[in-house]
């Protein structure tokens, strides 16, 4: 593998960590201007659910509408503090711009023979035997990545500009945001685990706070914590998964795993360490790209604004499982077992998640749990060994999902916090081009033909198909079926989701509701996304079309040995015919069921009102993905408190708590009893003389008397 | 016919004993103190112990006995209400459970003293001559003994006795002399009754 | 006399028991001193009890004096004690016009 040494590659994640400490600075600096002034809104609970509106003396964007309903957020602060949080979201777009301006140019410098382009490497543990840089590599799957994340996260910072504006924290907010892009980025250029393990556990931590930004309403707090666990759990998994490695290697650096991996396979003891490391750093995988069992997180994560939720649990965090997978994919080529596991595991996930955002009336929900689907269906790739097909369909639900997360956002911005399907309908008329994009991200994610999720999805069940028919795997049948299925659910509640929104009657009051399109700097990013969803197909056209698949060429170094070792247990590529009749049915499919539900919601909310009053177990059932969280609840969260409790109150509180008290009340009663004694009277004093002597003699007798 | 009298002496004195604890009448308490006294005294002859006998009679019965009926007729208490529950009543009162134990502890005590020691004279030796110690061949008499003894080897516990004797009378003048005005130490009206 | 010494140790163990359990019971400050000299004729008459077992235990027998001549100065400090014991009833009539123990309680806590 060819490398060029640069020497600016670590500006890449340098510039998002720069432009989060200064809006930190700008932060504290509002903060602490705001400390002296009587606080006329002391209470945080003005903030609801979404944002509110505000007045900001910065409104670079022309946005025209004076808004009659300011009685949400925090006017108490003076003018300077004002300018000086209303720097921050340009400080934190330019630091993005920057970054994404110089992943254009790694990306250029890919090209051709070259390979990898690596930065200079900062020791950090150095123990003579195992040593630890932190060096940054990019290559062509990191190049992906980092075009992924610092492009989709600059149109997200700049819609976030415009969204959080008035929040009382907003400085705060870039801050976090730029250090979570640092993080993520720090992930994907890392040359080792430990390194990817810093970008790792730093996004969990920036997501937590971001989900938690407004902890004073109380749920998003528990939200952020119950994510932060799970990852948690994850994380554990992915420790154990690379001390493996290393006792397997002895080293942890990507390269020289992903090298050795087949010089480990002749001996079976050691091919099996490889199959725990494997299932191990998936399981990582599964808390941070929220698979079963570990995703029931990610409807919760919603608390958090809409630019967080598009930017972390759409387009970048969750991917991080499926970027680390790709990354070491010759572990999971070796071990066929391990790859249907993945495939499964993803596969279930798909469809518990697809069929649960059937019933959802969040808006926001739908789209949380149409993420873990998607995701699903990612690791469903990477089950077959369809490495670049799981990355493009990364990439391109990047772009439609990231591009609902912020037409959602921009729908309840315009609805004054409302989420809920059912009080929406009608809002086409209100809010044109937050629709028209919309539609296009709704497009894409169903699947309708020729747009860029179609061919992405396709492709993966197409290889699923191919590892099935062709590979002589029945089991993979199974994952098909499951994935066709998803992809069902995922059109009909796609647009079951856009027509109770921008369809039929307005289920809420029009006149005093004041519902409006949201301002430029929020639909600019919408605009910009929906383009992509559209056209990004062309990444990844199918070989029956003639052209090649651009993203499988670019990523053939990074997938050469995983390919390798698949190719080693046969060929499987499907015959042009069966193709065609995928490609066929899976459009008929999407479209058919894409009209099925936008027919089924189109007058209202009928059809739920229905299934809520004929079938209230279902409706339960699926809404809260079945009951899984509420098993979680029952065994792992009761028990955690049931011992709690114990500890707490019964160890603590009782017992020891008890016996220190105890003992000095056990100390002052005989002290009381004993004080007794002192009664003054002659009688009971010559008493316990008496008794006294008695004892002496009975003792002097017993001492035989000498 | 000595062991009868032992027997019969040894009786008398234990229900003389018995009276002094059940009897209402301090009078008659003392009075019953005197009869055990003069059992004791019979018992001692008995066992040999003349000087000790007349001892028990002079000093005991005739001087300590006197001054107990001296100070309670000094004191006019006969004519006093009854202080207290007396006869069988006493083991009515509250801490009389725990004293029966402890008395009762201290006479199995000392029975089991008696009953243990393999050195106690349980029998008669053999050759012991009927009437007792007296017979004993070789030893001075019981007074001539215990004068040699006392003047001589127990000379320092007879002085030391002596000492004690005077500070005693010295004492019992200080306290129960009756309190002139200067020579008050507390307040406090002084006794109602003249007892001077 | 040809009592087995036991049976003086015996009666001695009654009479210190008796006088004992009087002076637990009692009120009247006077007959506690009693009983005091009660349990005091006890030790002397377990004293002489003593002297005569020694006396005899061996044949032929020799006079043992050390029991005669700690009953006298047991005697002796019977007399002292009940002065002193009288005279501070004495005074103890004098200040609280009662002999009874139960009103002595100035050791009171």
């Amino acid at each position: 593998m060819n490398q060029i040494d640069l020497d600016w590659l670590w500006l890449l994640p340098a510039l998002p960590l720069a432009g989060s400490l200064v809006c930190g600075i700008l932060h504290y600096l509002t903060i602490r201007a705001r400390l002296p002034q009587p606080a006329a809104h002391g209470a945080h609970g003005a903030h609801e659910a979404d944002g509110a509106h505000g007045h900001a003396p910065m409104d670079a964007h022309g946005d025209a509408h004076a808004d009659p309903h300011a009685h949400h957020d925090d006017h108490g602060h003076a003018a300077a503090p004002a300018g000086l949080s209303a720097l921050a979201p340009w400080i934190a777009v330019a630091a993005m711009a920057g970054a994404f301006a110089l992943a254009v140019k790694a990306w250029l410098g890919l090209r051709g023979e070259t390979h990898a382009l690596e930065s200079s490497a900062w020791q950090w543990i150095d123990t003579g035997s195992f040593a630890i840089d932190l060096s940054m590599v990019v290559d062509r799957l990191s190049s992906v990545m980092t075009l992924v994340i610092t492009g989709v996260g600059l149109l997200i910072h700049v819609y976030a500009a415009g969204y959080m504006r008035g929040d009382k924290h907003y400085a705060k907010f870039f801050a976090y945001l730029n250090l979570f892009v640092f993080a993520m980025l720090m992930l994907v250029l890392s040359s080792n685990l430990i390194g990817l393990f810093v970008g790792w556990e730093g996004v969990g931590l920036c997501s937590y706070f971001l989900i938690g930004f407004w902890y004073e309403k109380g749920w998003p707090a528990e939200a952020g914590q119950k994510a932060f666990i799970m990852n948690r759990i994850g994380d554990a998994c992915f420790l154990i998964g690379s001390f493996l490695l290393v006792r397997l290697f002895g080293t942890l650096d990507l390269s020289d795993i992903v090298g050795a991996v087949s010089g480990v396979l002749a001996d079976p003891e050691r091919a099996h360490t490889l199959l725990l490391a494997g299932l191990f750093l998936f399981g990582g995988a599964c808390g941070k790209s929220a698979q079963l069992p570990l995703f029931t997180w990610l409807p919760d994560a919603m608390a958090g604004p809409t630019p967080v939720s598009a930017l972390i649990h759409a387009a970048t965090m969750v991917t991080a499982g499926i970027y680390l997978t790709v990354r070491l994919n010759p572990i999971y080529a070796a071990h066929p077992e391990l790859m249907f596991l993945i495939g499964l595991v993803g596969a279930v996930t798909a469809l518990i998640a697809g069929s649960t955002a059937l019933v959802q009336r969040d808006i926001k929900r739908v789209l949380a749990y149409s993420t873990v689907s998607q995701l699903g269906y990612m690791f469903i790739g990477l089950g077959t060994g369809a490495w670049a097909a799981a990355i493009f369909h990364l990439v391109t639900h990047a772009f439609f999902k990231a591009l609902l997360f912020l037409g959602a956002g921009s729908v309840i911005h315009g609805m004054h916090h409302e989420q809920d399907m059912h009080k929406m309908g009608g809002l086409r008329r209100h809010m044109p081009r937050t629709f028209v994009t919309f539609v296009c991200g709704a497009a894409a994610l169903s699947g309708l033909p020729l747009l860029s999720g179609f061919f992405s999805k396709d492709e993966i069940l197409a290889h699923t198909f191919a590892q099935a028919s062709v590979g002589h795997d029945p089991r993979y049948y199974v994952l098909w079926g499951l994935g066709i299925a998803t992809a069902a659910m995922t059109a009909f509640y796609t647009w079951r989701m856009v027509a109770l929104t921008f369809f039929g009657k307005e289920r809420f009051d029009a006149a005093h509701a004041h519902v409006h399109e949201s301002p430029a700097v929020m639909t600019l990013p919408l605009m910009v996304l929906a383009v992509l969803s559209i056209a990004g197909g062309v990444l990844g056209l199918p070989h029956v079309f003639g052209v090649q698949h651009l993203l499988a060429e670019w990523l053939e170094p990074v997938t050469r040995s995983g390919d390798a070792l698949i190719a080693a247990r046969g060929e499987h590529h499907l015959s042009a015919q069966v193709d065609w009749l995928l490609l066929g049915l899976g459009s008929v499919l999407a479209i058919g069921f894409a009209v099925l539900g936008f027919r089924a919601y189109r007058a209202g909310t009928a059809r739920d009102e229905r299934i809520a009053t004929r079938s209230p177990g279902l409706q339960r059932f699926l809404g809260g993905a079945w009951g899984i969280d509420e098993a979680y609840y029952a065994c792992i969260v009761g028990p955690i408190r049931t011992l709690f409790f114990l500890t707490s109150v019964v160890a603590d509180q009782l017992i020891i708590d008890g016996a220190v008290n105890g003992t000095a009340a056990v100390a002052r009663t005989c002290a009381d009893r004993v004080r007794r004694m002192t009664s003054g009277s002659i009688a009971t004093y010559g008493l316990w003389m008496g008794a006294s002597v008695a004892l002496i003699a009975w003792l002097f007798l017993r001492g035989g008397g000498s | 016919m000595a062991n009868a009298l032992f027997y019969l002496m040894a009786a008398l004195s234990v229900v003389a004993a018995v009276g002094v604890v059940l009897l209402r009448n301090p009078i008659a308490n003392v009075l019953s103190l005197l009869f055990s006294f003069f059992c004791l005294a019979t018992i001692y002859l008995l066992a040999g112990f003349q000087f000790l006998a007349a001892a028990q009679i002079l000093v005991y019965a005739g001087a300590i006995m006197v001054l107990f009926l001296f100070v309670i007729m000094l004191l006019n208490l006969a004519s006093l209400p009854a202080l207290e529950d007396t006869g069988l009543a006493l083991f009515a009162r509250g801490r009389s459970g725990v004293t029966v134990v402890v008395a009762a502890a201290l006479l199995c005590l000392g029975l089991a003293a008696v009953v243990g020691s393999p050195a106690t004279a349980a029998q008669t030796l053999a050759d012991m001559p009927p009437d007792g110690i007296d017979a004993i061949k070789g030893t001075p008499g019981l007074t001539e003994g215990m004068a040699g003894e006392m003047f001589g080897r127990y000379l320092l516990p007879f002085e030391a006795v002596s000492m004690l004797l005077l500070a005693t009378a010295v004492a019992v003048v200080v306290l129960a002399k009756r309190n002139r005005p200067g020579l008050e130490v507390r307040a406090g009206r002084d006794a109602g009754s003249d007892v001077s | 006399m040809t009592v087995p010494s036991a049976h003086l140790f015996i009666l001695a163990a009654i009479l210190f028991s008796i006088g004992a359990a009087g002076f637990f019971l009692r009120r009247n400050v006077i007959v506690v001193l009693m009983c005091i000299e009660l349990m005091l004729n006890a030790a002397n008459l377990t004293f002489l009890a003593a002297s005569r077992m020694h006396s005899l235990d061996v044949p032929g027998g020799r006079l043992d004096l050390q029991g005669p001549i700690f009953a006298i100065f047991v005697i002796v400090v019977a007399a002292v004690e009940a002065a002193v014991g009288l005279a501070l009833v004495i005074a103890l009539y004098r200040r609280k016009q009662t002999v009874s123990l139960d009103d002595v309680v100035e050791l009171k806590d």
